[in-house]
């Protein structure tokens, strides 16, 4: 069966794109959402496997929503994704309890699926 | 105070004085010290009363002066009386005066009030206490017990031991209801005491402990049998009691003696010193350190200190404020110890005789608070400016780049359907890598802008970025603590622009880069080991140091004879 997905990020257009591309490389997403604050309440709902979560976000950054889904109930696989360079968080990624960081530029279903089956 | 009263004063104290001496020396025999010592002590009511009127006619407004004087007649009384009863009986009446009339000139030195309403109460209540207290133990009183050789008690009227012990009691609770509180108010007096103040109360207080510790000694003496009139301690004990006028008067005429500084003030300030200097002189020819002086700013409607920075002219706690105006004119303002207030002629004086050089430094210090001004207004354009950058990068971030993106999620997906059509596949290919070009650029312009990483994770993750991206190699040694956002911006940049200048100028092999901390300071150290020439006036350069020196920093490139380019620069970061 299908890795169930919900795709956090502000952008509409990125969404739409991400969510074809990952539906046509086997995954199943499940949502969207386009803050920080509506990707807790579709965790919530829709019990996702694998969040994949922008880091900049209009309300709040990806850390934070991460940092919450790993105390809440649901604890889904978070991977963090930004059109910024890993470098530019720093240590702040290292520190996140996410699964890894996929580049915007290297977003494929491979890349998410080879994060996405490590162990957490 | 008219003169006449003053002379008047002065006739009968002189009188006074002498009649004692002479009742001391002829008439006594009930007082169980020498005549000698009886003489000293008239002597020392005496110097009580001259160096109350001295004090009198020197502070006319100030209640030391009269208080003193009324010690030193107090202190006579008691020699005044001779066999006779009616002086006796009004002797012993205001014995006991001299008790809270010496509580209320030390309270109320050197100014003279009482501070608070309670000091005045309470010292109302010991002259009320005092006095009543005198007059019923008066009536009580038997003057044959204890002193058999004492003139009669007029004022005597009941012979009852049980009643005499019942008032005794009564007066000793009176007695301890005044020392008590006496006690906790001197103390507070004593430490709420500043500057001036305390520096008056000093050899008063000495004085005082002295003659006390005298008196306890004498006190043991005695009750160890040894014979008082002979003893030293006595005398030791008068001596330090006369110290004590002396002490008051000195205290209180301290002020008054600074008086004579204004002349070399005038001197001293004929040069048009700096403002900071003119402070100084002024703070020395009223005698407090701790003066402020404050230039006022009409335009601005404020205080400025020497530095052109803004002074609060507030009376507050312990400090008391005298505005300046020497020609009606508001010219400035002085912050300074509340005892200073004792005299406001010398303060007038001082203020004439600084006007020409107070105008002066007035202007001196308008211009340093235009430039203090100015360059709180560099920084906060530095600050602004790094904001509108920090936005242009979050613009770029998320409008153009977001875009390109979804551009190439667009073209993968297209490359998915393209199936066997190479010539397809190719071409989304191609139009692909235009796109991540694209993105670099916009990418790198969007660093130069401004690096997210210095926002998230400082200057040391930020540098370590621009050393990877470096094609010399850069040796890096970083202080990780952090710094407000203009200081981590103002030396990424100057990081920034050297190592530009060495990749693109120097020819050099290596770069070393050296960021530490110290004395309030961030130093930055780009050392190259280049072919040198770096021109300290390029645009890039000068505008970096137009951005460090907005910071109050400094920013130098040196070509050493040794060869390659050295940039420091050193940003105020406390």
């Amino acid at each position: 069966m299908s890795q169930t997905v919900l795709i956090v990020d502000d952008h509409a257009g990125f969404r739409g794109f991400a969510r074809r591309l990952l539906e046509a490389g086997g995954f199943d997403v499940v949502g969207e959402a386009d803050d920080g604050a509506s990707a807790l309440a579709a965790v919530a709902e829709l019990r996702p496997e694998l969040v994949l979560l922008d880091v900049v976000l209009p309300d709040t950054d990806g850390f934070a929503v991460a940092e919450r889904l790993a105390h809440d109930g649901a604890r889904p696989a978070v991977v963090l994704t930004s059109s910024r360079q890993a470098a530019d968080f720093g240590s702040r990624l290292e520190r996140s309890p996410t699964r890894g960081f996929i580049h915007k530029d290297d977003l494929s279903s491979a890349a998410l699926a080879s994060l996405a089956v490590e162990a957490p | 105070m008219s003169r006449r009263l003053l002379i008047a004063l002065a006739v009968a104290g002189a009188a006074v004085t002498g009649a004692a001496a002479v009742l001391v020396l002829l008439a006594h025999d009930f007082q169980p010290y020498g005549p000698a010592e009886k003489v000293a002590q008239v002597a020392i009511g005496g110097i009580w009363v001259a160096a109350g009127l001295i004090a009198w006619q020197r502070r006319p407004g100030n209640r030391v002066g009269p208080l003193m004087t009324a010690v030193g007649f107090g202190n006579l009384a008691p020699f005044l009386y001779w066999d006779a009863a009616l002086p006796f009986t009004l002797a012993t009446l205001i014995e006991w005066l001299a008790l809270p009339v010496g509580l209320h000139l030390i309270l109320a030195f050197p100014s003279g009030r009482l501070s608070t309403r309670f000091e005045r109460w309470f010292i109302a209540f010991t002259y009320a206490a005092v006095l009543v207290g005198s007059l019923i133990s008066q009536l009580f009183a038997d003057s044959s017990t204890g002193c058999p050789d004492c003139p009669r008690n007029l004022l005597r009227v009941n012979l009852d031991a049980g009643v005499w012990k019942v008032v005794s009691i009564l007066g000793d609770l009176v007695l301890i209801a005044i020392l008590l509180p006496a006690v906790v108010l001197l103390v507070r007096h004593v430490r709420r005491a500043t500057g001036l103040t305390r520096r008056a109360l000093a050899p008063v207080l000495l004085s005082w402990a002295a003659a006390a510790t005298c008196l306890a000694a004498l006190l043991v003496v005695d009750a160890l049998g040894g014979k008082t009139e002979e003893t030293a301690l006595l005398w030791a004990g008068d001596v330090a009691f006369a110290a004590v006028p002396v002490a008051f008067l000195v205290g209180l005429l301290r002020t008054k003696l600074h008086r004579s500084g204004v002349a070399d003030l005038v001197v001293e300030l004929g040069s048009l010193p700096p403002p900071a200097q003119v402070r100084d002189a002024i703070a020395r020819t009223l005698g407090d350190d701790s003066l402020e002086l404050g230039f006022w700013l009409p335009a601005e409607r404020r205080y400025v200190d020497a530095d052109g920075k803004r002074l609060e002219a507030d009376p507050r706690a312990g400090r008391a404020v005298t505005v300046l105006e020497p020609a009606g004119e508001r010219l400035a303002v002085l912050v300074h110890d509340p005892s200073l207030l004792e005299d406001p002629e010398l303060v007038e004086a001082v203020g004439a005789a600084a006007s020409l050089a107070l105008e002066n430094s007035r202007l001196q210090a308008e211009l340093r608070a235009q430039l203090v001004e100015v360059r709180a207004s560099r920084a906060r354009i530095v600050e602004a400016g790094d904001a509108e950058r920090r936005r242009l990068e979050r613009d770029l971030h998320d409008g153009a780049q977001q875009r390109l993106l979804g551009i190439r999620l667009a073209l993968q997906l297209a490359r998915g359907h393209a199936g066997d059509e190479q010539a397809i596949a190719d071409l989304l290919s191609e139009a692909d890598a235009e796109v991540l070009g694209a993105l670099e650029e916009l990418r790198a312009l969007a660093r130069g802008i401004h690096p997210a990483i210095l926002t998230e994770d400082g200057l040391a993750a930020a540098l370590s970025g621009l050393a990877r991206r470096t094609p010399v190699p850069v040796e890096l040694s970083v202080c990780t603590e952090r710094m407000s956002a203009p200081v981590e911006a103002t030396a990424y940049f100057v990081a920034g622009e050297a190592l530009a200048n060495v990749v693109k100028h120097a020819h050099a092999s290596r770069v070393t880069i050296d960021v530490t901390r110290a004395n309030g300071n961030l130093a930055i150290e780009i050392t190259d080991d280049g072919t040198g020439g770096a021109d300290a006036n390029g645009a890039g350069l000068r505008g970096l140091r137009d951005r460090v020196e907005a910071l109050d920093g400094h920013l130098q490139v040196e070509c050493p004879s040794s060869g390659g380019t050295r940039v420091t620069a050193a940003i105020p970061c406390a």
